[in-house]
């Protein structure tokens, strides 16, 4: 079939607008006709155009995507970028920052790259070796450098194995503590909502980063009870986490019930949802 | 304090560096005449010959110097030569035939930019499924591009046969261009002496559902209102939401900048009684004609036949210089009125 009759078969699935849009960047990417057959092709039977195209951008950045790490999110972008003007960390003096659930590793790189040279040694944390693996090639991509060594001239990103749910987390000798920004957009979906997500979501992206439990608080409660563990969080630590629609409240509840964390506040996201819960130590 | 008056002294010097040229080149023209004059009764008949030519010259040079040369020492230097341009095209009246006469145009500007050595960026533009072009907006980087397409404003008029059409019949439609003037300012955000960054509210523009982790459709869309004036850019052509930002900024700062560039030219009207007409943005301003084979500009009343020397080669390069003169005739007789106004006081 040729490309514009795919084109049409696209229209009539995802809109007329959004279709003519994502038909010029296939063609900007594709290399030959062929190749934009097989990238209109895949989009028809709901693969996301950011795998398709094995990149997306995240602010400034653009970050390598990969089947099944999650695919960065606008919601994300924004409440990253709002972060990295409320905390003003300066150069030559790095602040600890640790991320859990850190995929493509976009929250912590986009900070690296945002924040001035020095100003943050900055660990992700995924249970995923795929995770690991294009965090890593995003960091390489991105100019940030991955080793924590001695060197205050440079912002710097590790990203290492690790499970949320692992009580004795807080142990592990590769989390440095304490810690003085703690930032995740762990998974939130919760079974009910599972079975209706759509299938670009469900039929590509990890179940492992997208399935809260059964009712997708699951991971808010694991990182509550590390945060309360002694000497995790520094004096003034910041905690920002990312949630689902509907539970920034409780959230923020969760955060509070650690008696680690003197104030909280919500952020919206830019379609209006409480998307980000802020805490500080 | 001293130093930003030493700057603006030694701009007014080099202000007036022309006016000292001039009247530097014209003394010294009229010396040689005065001592030519004493050689034109000399008794060698060869040396009289010589002088008699040597006259004639300089007698030339200097009527020349009177016609022209003083006379544009009265036109204000341009405010605008340094600014490079920012170009949007909407299809107007005629469907899709305005389409494809816009994608015409719009290859006939981008021949033109590289003629002219500018560095053109499509930043927006939105293809048809017939070859045409909806809109676009059209960045045209280099000195003078501005001033040199300020012109281009207004509608511009096709007429000819559709090759939609099967009747053979000629239809006229149209494409409106706006050109305004961009400035090298900081790029994305950040306030300016253009608009404060509370005055401008960001949207995204489609809804999302829950949002989150349960959508990954790709949403870059961004929409800007600077609420003061109710102007609105919406930007969408990039995936990268940052980007898409950036360009409605730099799109939404040269709608200021243009605003405010009319906004003194009316209140130098209203102080001076300036003769300057304002460009009238729904006033059409050319006339493609195909069957004739002709373009026609209708402010200043010059038709220049062979249309392909328009739209394919630099003939409309003679209609910006001819529209450029109109334009500096008008600030000329605006000025001489000026000083009628003065001397009868």
């Amino acid at each position: 079939m040729s490309a514009t009759r795919l084109l049409s078969a696209l229209r009539s699935r995802i809109g007329r607008d959004q279709a003519n849009l994502e038909y010029k960047w296939m063609t900007q990417a594709a290399s030959h006709e062929l190749d934009l057959v097989a990238m209109i092709r895949r989009r028809l039977v709901g693969e996301p155009l950011q795998f398709i195209l094995g990149s997306q951008p995240f602010g400034p950045l653009n970050l390598l995507t990969r089947p099944p790490v999650l695919i960065p999110r606008p919601e994300t972008e924004h409440w990253v970028t709002r972060l990295s003007q409320f905390i003003s960390p300066v150069a030559h003096k790095p602040l600890r920052l640790l991320d859990l659930g850190t995929g493509t590793g976009c929250i912590p790189l986009l900070l690296c790259h945002l924040w001035p040279p020095g100003a943050v040694k900055a660990t992700g944390i995924d249970v995923s070796d795929a995770a690991i693996q294009l965090a890593i090639e995003n960091a390489a991509l991105c100019g940030i450098a991955a080793s924590h060594d001695d060197n205050c001239n440079k912002n710097t990103f590790l990203a290492i194995k690790a499970n949320i749910l692992d009580p004795c987390l807080y142990k592990n000798p590769a989390i440095q503590r304490p810690i003085d920004a703690l930032t995740s957009n762990p998974p939130y979906i919760s079974w009910k909502e599972y079975f209706h997500l759509p299938h670009s979501v469900s039929g590509y992206e990890d179940p492992k980063a997208l399935f809260g439990g059964p009712f997708g608080m699951d991971f808010y409660h694991a990182i509550a009870d590390f945060i309360t563990c002694d000497g995790t969080l520094s004096p003034g630590a910041v905690v920002a986490l990312e949630v689902g629609d509907g539970q920034a409240n409780k959230v923020q509840r969760i955060l509070t019930n650690t008696g680690r964390i003197k104030h909280t506040e919500i952020w919206n996201d830019p379609w209006g949802k409480e998307r980000t819960v802020i805490g500080l130590a | 304090m001293q130093f930003a008056q030493d700057i603006k002294r030694l701009k007014q010097l080099k202000g007036t560096e022309s006016l000292q040229n001039a009247w530097n080149q014209w003394n010294q023209n009229h010396q040689s005449l005065t001592e030519t004059t004493s050689l034109l009764t000399d008794a060698d008949p060869g040396m009289r010959g010589l002088a008699e030519d040597e006259y004639q010259h300089l007698s030339n040079t200097l009527t020349d110097m009177l016609k022209k040369t003083f006379p544009s020492l009265l036109i204000p230097p341009s405010e605008t030569a340094g600014l490079s341009a920012l170009m949007e095209l909407k299809s107007a009246v005629g469907g899709s035939e305005s389409s494809l006469f816009l994608a015409n145009l719009l290859r006939m500007y981008l021949r033109l930019a590289d003629a002219k050595g500018w560095k053109t960026v499509i930043v927006s533009k939105s293809d048809t499924d017939e070859g045409g072009v909806k809109d676009a907006v059209v960045e045209f980087k280099g000195e003078g591009s501005y001033d040199d397409l300020r012109w281009e404003s207004g509608v511009h008029r096709v007429q000819r046969v559709p090759t939609t059409e099967a009747q053979g019949r000629v239809h006229t439609s149209t494409v409106a261009i706006i050109v305004l003037p961009l400035s090298e300012e900081a790029e994305s955000g950040g306030d300016s002496d253009l608009f404060n960054m509370e005055d401008v509210k960001v949207e995204v523009m489609r809804a999302r559902g829950a949002g989150g982790q349960h959508v990954n459709k790709t949403e870059s869309a961004v929409r800007l209102t600077h609420i003061p004036t109710g102007i609105t850019v919406s930007m969408q052509d990039e995936r990268s939401q940052h980007q898409n930002r950036r360009r409605a900024f730099q799109v939404l700062r040269a709608r200021l900048m243009d605003r405010k560039l009319s906004q003194e030219m009316d209140e130098r009207r209203a102080t001076r009684n300036s003769l300057i007409r304002s460009a009238d943005r729904s006033e059409k301003i050319r006339t493609y004609n195909y069957p004739q084979d002709r373009v026609t500009d209708h402010r200043i009343g010059r038709t220049i036949a062979n249309l392909k020397s328009v739209l394919e080669g630099d003939a409309l390069e003679d209609f910006m210089i001819d529209l450029r003169r109109n334009y500096e005739e008008t600030i000329l007789e605006n000025v001489l009125v000026e000083g009628d106004h003065l001397s009868a006081i």
